[in-house]
């Protein structure tokens, strides 16, 4: 039997971010995945232009609890949160998916307190005080916020290893329930500077263990690669013997994975425009689906923090 | 890599329209941009009480719609199930323009009106659904024999006036396909019938066994899995004459896989959820079967 988890995130007709950036490779890697749109947009708001609507919380809910948990009695293995621009909406589902969390442990929630990057908000600033009480009463099994939503989240300025290790030790007294976290895309430098590596960083809530690697950064901006990366960390992370889940070496596969991914987009660009693109739109992941068949071997080394 | 857009349902449970037609499309390496006319829990045979969700109203689909001019020229278009009247006008206005613009674009309409002599639109969508097929853009049908029957305007009783009708629609469509034949026209309960039609061909009439259960989204499968080996026909031949037997092979595959799946003896009827629960395509579980790499079986059983 497929193992089951709920995806809760945008959706956008042409193109791969949120939903269409998780989808096809938890699917490709044998998950049934219910998506459930928050929105319907054209394509991403990185293109600058988009077209689209936002779904009503209330029928948001009613799809959930009525329908999926109510009406059909669907077992999950894991929910998956991303992008959710709407309060209203964040709150209901918050609400509704820590409901379902405390009354079935089996059910692993991953989620991506999708903020703003590289100091700008993407929603309004009302999400922020709804995601700090969703992490401090949720039991999430798993966040996974980049620097800058790490540092509003926990109010520490990450610009060193001693300042990253602080703003983890940070999160988990601040939210005690949630077990896991993994700071994506970390970087020392200030913007503008070029950057050769960045880093990502990972720790458990009960040991304390955190560890961190250094990725070399491809020099270009991805859109959905976060979406990407929390979702083949799902896979990853929950598809381990539950007896013996080792978060670091799944950070590591997925790191690795998405590392190829995005080379193997990378060149597909380069081999179709004359410049090296800065920029890029949609990831190929229809083009890169022989690397998600494969298990990748880990690239990268961790390092203690 | 070939680029899809593809108009219908999406259900958060289960695999009918968009969620029965995106994953096996893309396992063959097509892009496909979908456009849910619907956001449901789960299709409608869980019962009709049981169906939480809403349509994309006619305005919003229209100002995706827009949104989407950006991308340029797809290779392909298809649309199913749309929930009214406004929603398949929409559609079918912006999928002309699509058209008029690049030719060499396939459109494969499924005309989802109902099934079994009943209907499962309001009335007043049937006029769009002809209009278009009389408008010599569409290059590709798939209606069943009711949807067939509304489109001529006239009951199919025998294989002679099933040639009238194919031969009457032909003068607009170059390729028909009926995915479900009734079984009295063969006298057969034991297959299901389907005839594939290419104008200036005779039509050819293919069979598999029946199988007793109550599948849904067999026919949002089957026309992704069409699109595909019409879009590869041409590339290949530039002909648009099409042998099936890939399709209905890679079907007949996923039934199987779907039946595996299943606790044994469970046959799902409507309106009972957990029996439906079980009886969705596995369509995730088939990914190994949509790219086939041997020859398909023959499921030819004769010329019309």
């Amino acid at each position: 039997m497929a193992r089951k988890v709920l995806s809760i995130q945008s959706h956008v007709v042409h193109g791969y971010v949120g939903n269409k950036a998780a989808t096809f490779p938890l699917q490709y890697r044998g998950w049934d995945v219910d998506a459930l749109n928050t929105v319907q947009f054209s394509n991403h708001p990185g293109y600058g232009h988009f077209k689209g609507f936002r779904s009503e919380a209330s029928d948001l809910q009613g799809i959930i609890e009525k329908g999926l948990l109510g009406g059909l009695d669907i077992q999950y293995d894991a929910v998956l949160t991303g992008y959710l621009p709407d309060i209203e909406g964040l709150r209901a589902i918050g609400k509704t998916l820590i409901k379902l969390c405390e009354k079935d442990h089996r059910v692993k929630w991953v989620l991506d307190p999708v903020l703003g990057d590289n100091g700008k908000l993407y929603v309004p600033e009302e999400a922020i005080p709804v995601y700090r009480d969703i992490l401090t009463h949720g039991a999430v099994y798993l966040a996974t916020p980049n620097q800058f939503e790490m540092e509003v989240l926990t109010g520490v300025q990450i610009c060193d290893l001693a300042s990253l290790k602080q703003s983890i030790q940070q999160f988990h007294e601040l939210y005690p329930r949630v077990q896991n976290v993994v700071v994506t895309s970390v970087s020392f430098h200030s913007a503008g500077d070029s950057i050769s590596e960045l880093i990502c960083a990972c720790s458990e809530q009960e040991s304390r263990r955190a560890h961190y690697f250094k990725v070399p950064k491809i020099d270009a901006q991805f859109s959905g690669s976060g979406d990407l990366c929390s979702a083949l960390l799902l896979d990853s992370f929950l598809t381990q013997n539950p007896a013996a889940r080792d978060l670091c070496a799944a950070l590591n596969q997925v790191l690795s994975l998405v590392d190829s991914i995005l080379l193997n987009t990378f060149e597909l660009y380069k081999a179709s425009i004359a410049a090296p693109p800065l920029k890029i739109n949609d990831l190929r992941l229809i083009e890169s689906r022989e690397l998600l068949k494969q298990t990748t071997a880990p690239k990268y080394v961790p390092i203690k923090l | 890599m070939p680029r899809l857009l593809a108009t219908q349902s999406h259900v958060v449970h289960g695999y009918v329209g968009n969620k029965a037609a995106t994953f096996p499309l893309q396992c063959m390496g097509w892009d496909v941009d979908c456009l849910n006319s619907v956001q449901f829990s789960n299709h409608t045979g869980y019962g009709r009480d049981r169906v939480f969700g809403t349509c994309t109203s006619a305005q919003q689909l229209e100002s995706v719609f827009e949104g989407l001019a950006a991308f340029g020229d797809y290779d392909a278009v298809l649309s199913g199930y749309l929930p009214n009247r406004e929603s398949v006008a929409c559609m079918a206005r912006n999928y002309k323009k699509m058209k008029e613009r690049q030719p060499e674009l396939i459109w494969l309409l499924d005309p989802v009106m109902g099934d079994d002599g009943q209907l499962y639109v309001n009335e007043d969508v049937i006029p769009e659904y002809e209009a278009l097929v009389t408008s010599s853009l569409v290059d590709v049908i798939t209606p069943n024999q009711f949807e067939l029957e509304i489109l001529y305007g006239k009951h199919i009783s025998d294989l002679a006036s099933l040639r009238r009708a194919l031969e009457k629609l032909h003068e607009t469509v170059p390729v028909i396909v009926v995915t479900s034949c009734s079984s009295e026209l063969f006298g057969d309960p034991s297959h299901l019938y389907c005839v594939a039609s290419t104008r200036g061909h005779p039509a050819t009439v293919y069979r598999v066994p029946v199988i007793e259960s109550y599948f849904t989204g067999v026919g949002d499968l089957f026309s992704a899995l069409l699109l595909d080996r019409l879009y590869n026909t041409r590339q290949d031949s530039g002909s648009s004459h099409l042998d099936i037997n890939q399709v209905l092979d890679v079907v007949q595959k996923v039934l199987a896989t779907t039946l595996q799946h299943s606790p044994a003896n469970i046959k799902a009827a409507m309106g009972s959820p957990i029996e439906m629960k079980l009886m969705e395509l596995r369509i995730v579980e088939s990914r190994d079967h949509y790219v086939q790499f041997e020859c398909p079986r023959n499921f030819i059983y004769r010329q019309l």
